[in-house]
């Protein structure tokens, strides 16, 4: 228990990543549509995260700076803005839909309008961020987002046919009336999910938040591959769960309501309780990651005092930065816009910070200034550098994928 | 200011983090650097940021972070400006988080 309670913040991080709102009907949808034949996207963005995260944890116990920090420091301060502002505004979409998620979830679980809990949900949120020490913040939502392990139950419960599903993992490209340029904008859409900037940003500080130091690069490194492979495998259950009940029916997922159905048909009332806590947990787990990563961000490109390890009237500036941006996610909520819709547009911003969000990561990394004698070996750069060209042919292929696809109908 | 050790004004100056040698308090970022050329070799004289001149005399250390002592300079205006007009009305501003 005391391992698991050690890992939080790396399991927290990933939930953010893999399973939070977009992704919970992103993973379901592309199930229902492919099958399994997109699971080794997941397997690729898993990789990839963790050759990332691992550095970006190993750079904070070693120097105690959090990656943006690192941006602006090696890419100088104009290209550091053109990095804050795409991937600001990644993270405050995401935000945004992360709130309307917990409202879903709330609605799914009462039966009241979702628009009722989207201002509850919101204050809610900041006042965890206010009051609630970030090791119990993170040990809370970390562990009840595990809850999710329900839809692999599910998945197990519902007794498919293996041999069928493994078939379809391994034979990579689209069936039936799905053309590759679909096929290819979700690859992308579940790639840029599992490696979204805002995990290297939440995970980093973290650590600050969690004050590693060179002692903790064991903590650092187990968070990382303990998190982030369970985030992948809670993705691909809930692409399984959808792949078996919705494949062959052809339904195509679109609501939060049947992502979490074949919970129910396998487990029953209670199997589809616990996966609606997951849910709420994951999500706002999820709204607390991007709310901080929000202040995060514009705090360390200006080097101004941030983190929950202060009182809040000595980091006022980053407490300011997410009060605004909560007060923003009420107000574009309150439109009526489709939460998760608004998560399919930050993929086009995402996709711009992706590459410059990696890089300073990856130089800082190689520095012994900064790294001492744990810099990167040539095995690790040299996967770390075809991650980086993986990146940048997503991010140049992201915007005229969605556009020709119209967001992957 | 430190011997033996060839520091890059670029590199490992601009855009670095600024603490407080004392607290760790984050500063805000180095934003230029004002240079001395009447010296025999053209030295540093100060780091500006946001708008305030901080000597040289008052850098202590050049490590991924740069220590100064912040003595009376003004490095904190907008932080306390927010604080005082807008955090400070909220409950538990100056509590510890639980």
């Amino acid at each position: 228990m005391k391992r698991l309670v050690g890992v939080t913040l790396g399991i927290l991080t990933a939930i953010g990543g893999f399973v939070d709102i977009g992704d919970l009907v992103t993973n379901a949808l592309v199930g229902s549509r492919f099958g399994m034949r997109l699971a080794w996207v997941v397997v690729v963005g898993v990789i990839g995260i963790c050759l990332y995260a691992e550095m970006a944890g190993r750079v904070v116990a070693l120097s105690g700076r959090p990656v943006f920090d690192l941006i602006r420091e090696r890419l100088g301060r104009r290209t550091g803005l053109v990095t804050l502002i795409a991937s600001f505004l990644v993270t405050l979409l995401t935000l945004i839909a992360e709130i309307g998620g917990v409202a879903l979830a709330l609605e799914l679980a009462s039966g009241v309008q979702y628009l009722l809990w989207v201002p509850l949900a919101a204050i809610a949120v900041w006042l965890v961020i206010w009051r609630v020490k970030f090791s119990r913040l993170e040990q809370v939502f970390g562990l009840l987002g595990l809850l999710l392990i329900g839809f692999a139950v599910a998945l197990w419960q519902l007794g498919p046919d293996w041999g069928d599903l493994m078939h379809q993992a391994t034979t990579p490209r689209p069936t039936g009336n799905e053309s590759w340029l679909t096929y290819a904008y979700y690859a992308i859409a579940l790639f840029g999910a599992a490696m979204t900037p805002y995990e290297v940003f939440f995970f980093s500080s973290g650590g600050v938040e969690e004050k590693w130091n060179r002692r903790d690069l064991v903590t650092a490194r187990s968070n990382v591959f303990i998190g982030f492979p369970l985030g992948g495998l809670l993705s691909l259950a809930i692409a399984g769960c959808a792949a078996v009940v919705y494949l062959p029916a052809g339904i195509e997922v679109g609501t939060l309501g049947q992502v979490t159905l074949p919970t129910a048909m396998a487990l029953g009332q209670l199997g589809l309780a616990v996966v609606l806590v997951g849910v709420f947990a994951a999500t706002f787990g999820a709204a607390l990651e991007t709310a901080l990563s929000c202040g995060y961000t514009i705090a360390q490109y200006r080097g101004w005092q941030w983190g929950k390890l202060v009182r809040p009237r000595e980091a006022s500036r980053f407490h300011l930065v997410i009060i605004i941006c909560l007060v923003l996610a009420i107000l574009t909520l309150l439109t009526a816009v489709d939460p998760v819709k608004v998560t399919e547009y930050s993929v086009v911003f995402a996709a711009m910070a992706l590459p410059l969000t990696y890089l300073p990561i990856l130089i800082i990394a190689n520095d012994p200034d900064y790294m001492g004698r744990h810099t990167n070996g040539p095995v690790l750069n040299f996967f770390a550098l075809i991650y980086l060209g993986l990146l940048l042919l997503a991010s140049i292929a992201a915007i005229p994928l969605m556009i020709v696809t119209k967001a992957g109908q | 200011m430190m011997a033996g050790r060839v520091l890059h004004a670029q590199l490992h100056l601009l855009d670095r983090q600024l603490a407080d040698q004392r607290d760790g308090r984050l500063l805000g970022k180095v934003d230029d650097v004002e240079l001395d050329l009447d010296a025999e070799v053209p030295v540093v004289s100060a780091l500006i940021a946001g708008g305030v001149r901080i000597p040289a005399s008052q850098v202590i250390e050049i490590d991924t972070a740069i220590q100064i002592r912040r003595g009376d300079l003004d490095l904190d205006r907008q932080d306390d400006w927010v604080e005082q007009h807008v955090i400070d009305h909220i409950p538990g501003a100056g509590d510890a988080t639980e």
